[in-house]
């Protein structure tokens, strides 16, 4: 029971940040149509990530802030590192003049 | 954000919230400080409202209590332990443990003790509360120190628990075998810090104390109303000196929880000039002849006098002391606290000490005003943090 519910709590504070990220424009300027959705995702996964992280190197307490800074990296970090990879996937695969 | 595009406010601020978030999320998870803040922040409100609130029960780990015997050449040692039902995370290596020497009257089912011992095990440490048959019977022993040190020595091989940060928590009476365990050479190198709530420092000057009715504040004296409790434990702790005549006697004089009638003169007349002086000193009659009276002791009770206090092995700790005493303690006057303070700053030994008025003695006072939360919430926050920072 008290797994689920951390998790729970976890998903519910990674929105958050997630919430705060898309309020700050983290999300890059290619994800105009849902990209807000993904950095929420984004935020609760990482937030999720997080905590059982901090559960498990630093005890149930410690949890709760690793989770946070984790989320708050996540949505700073993975939108710009996402779009970057698919630009350069889109790059890749673009024919090249013989 | 293109040139000459001016960032609305609502960014911005979303943004600065996250840096924060981010800031205080790495300082409460990764630095040593930051995590014993944490657990300070979780504990200081169980502390103040005696149990333990949703989020230290909803964050803190499950815990699990054994009680355990040990035996010693004076006698058993009870143990109740308090730990976290989960195992010790790898960071930052090993559970902290305190020993608790809960001091003469112990009782193991008092709520507060269990409330303390339960939220710190809620917070990954390991809590073990010392009683012996002493304690239970209101006699300070300095025999009890053998507990204290057989305690310690069985926490540093205690499952999970690092044995660099063991740490002795001491109430009351607990500060004599407490401070000889932790001068003991033994173990003397190895305890992390030993935090003391209403200890004294010597107790013929408590005798003094107690005869004049009066402690000195910073040089000013100042009348102290003395409870029945310290007046029945010295009256225990000294009658295996007396004879079994005089022990009924004073011991008859100063019960628990009340102030009987003094001593009749025929009755003060059936004792020895040692334990009539004994007696006047507790009774606190005569406090224009406290110096005579103390002189008139035994040399057996000196030596106990002596034997019982810190003051003798202040020199042979190494530790550091945080020193923290009700303001109004009826127990034991604050008086002690600042001369235990004022031989640790000549010795330059670390040490703080902080004066409250949010304990009665050791228990937390209830219908406590906005005004006394503020001026000693901080303080008492800050010496929990210097107690769980040794594991954190």
């Amino acid at each position: 029971m008290l797994p689920l519910m951390l998790s729970l709590c976890w998903l519910g504070l990674g929105m958050l940040i997630g919430a705060l990220a898309n309020a700050a424009k983290l999300r890059p300027a290619a994800w105009a149509r849902r990209g807000w959705m993904v950095v929420l995702g984004i935020g609760a996964l990482v937030a999720l990530l997080g905590g059982w992280l901090g559960a498990a190197l630093l005890g149930l307490t410690f949890a709760w802030p690793t989770a946070v800074w984790c989320a708050v990296l996540g949505v700073a970090l993975l939108p710009r590192l996402i779009a970057w990879w698919g630009a350069r996937r889109r790059a890749y695969r673009r024919p090249r003049p013989i | 954000m293109r040139v000459g595009q001016r960032a609305k406010p609502g960014r911005v601020v979303a943004r600065v919230i996250l840096a924060l978030l981010f800031c205080l999320g790495c300082f409460l998870s990764l630095v040593p400080l930051g995590r014993a803040v944490m657990r300070s922040s979780l504990l200081l409100p169980a502390l103040l409202s005696a149990s333990s609130p949703a989020p230290l029960k909803l964050i803190g780990d499950p815990v699990r209590y054994t009680s355990r015997t040990l035996s010693t050449p004076n006698g058993p040692v009870y143990l109740d332990i308090y730990e976290p039902a989960t195992p010790a995370p790898p960071i930052p290596g090993g559970r902290e443990a305190i020993i608790n020497v809960v001091g003469v009257g112990y009782y193991r089912h008092d709520p507060q003790l269990i409330n303390l011992s339960e939220s710190f095990a809620r917070e990954g440490i390991v809590v073990v509360n010392i009683g012996t048959p002493a304690m239970f019977e209101f006699k300070i022993s300095a025999q009890d120190a053998q507990a204290v040190v057989r305690t310690f020595e069985l926490m540093e091989h205690w499952p999970g628990v690092n044995p660099r940060h063991i740490g002795l928590l001491v109430i009351c009476a607990g500060i004599t075998p407490a401070s000889l365990a932790a001068a003991d050479p033994r173990i003397r190198d190895r305890v992390a810090f030993i935090a003391v709530l209403a200890g004294y420092f010597d107790v013929a000057e408590l005798l003094r104390n107690l005869g004049t009715r009066s402690q000195v504040i910073n040089g000013h004296v100042q009348p102290w109303h003395a409870d029945s409790t310290p007046l029945y434990t010295l009256a225990r702790t000294v009658s295996d000196l007396l004879t079994p005549t005089e022990s009924r006697l004073i011991e008859g004089a100063f019960p628990l929880g009340k102030y009987n009638p003094p001593l009749t003169r025929q009755q003060q007349a059936r004792l020895s000039p040692a334990a009539a002086a004994f007696y006047h000193l507790l009774e606190g009659d005569e406090p224009g002849s406290v110096d005579r009276n103390l002189a008139a002791l035994s040399p057996q009770m000196k030596a106990l006098l002596v034997r019982l206090s810190p003051k003798s092995v202040i020199g042979q700790i190494r530790a550091p002391i945080y020193l923290l005493h009700e303001r109004n303690d009826t127990i034991v006057p604050f008086s002690q606290s600042l001369e235990f303070a004022g031989a640790l700053e000549r010795l330059h030994h670390p040490y703080t000490l902080a004066g409250y008025g949010i304990f009665s003695h050791v228990t937390v006072e209830s219908n406590l005003g906005l005004a006394q939360w503020l001026s000693d919430g901080p303080k008492l926050f800050m010496a929990i943090t210097r107690v769980v920072q040794a594991g954190s």
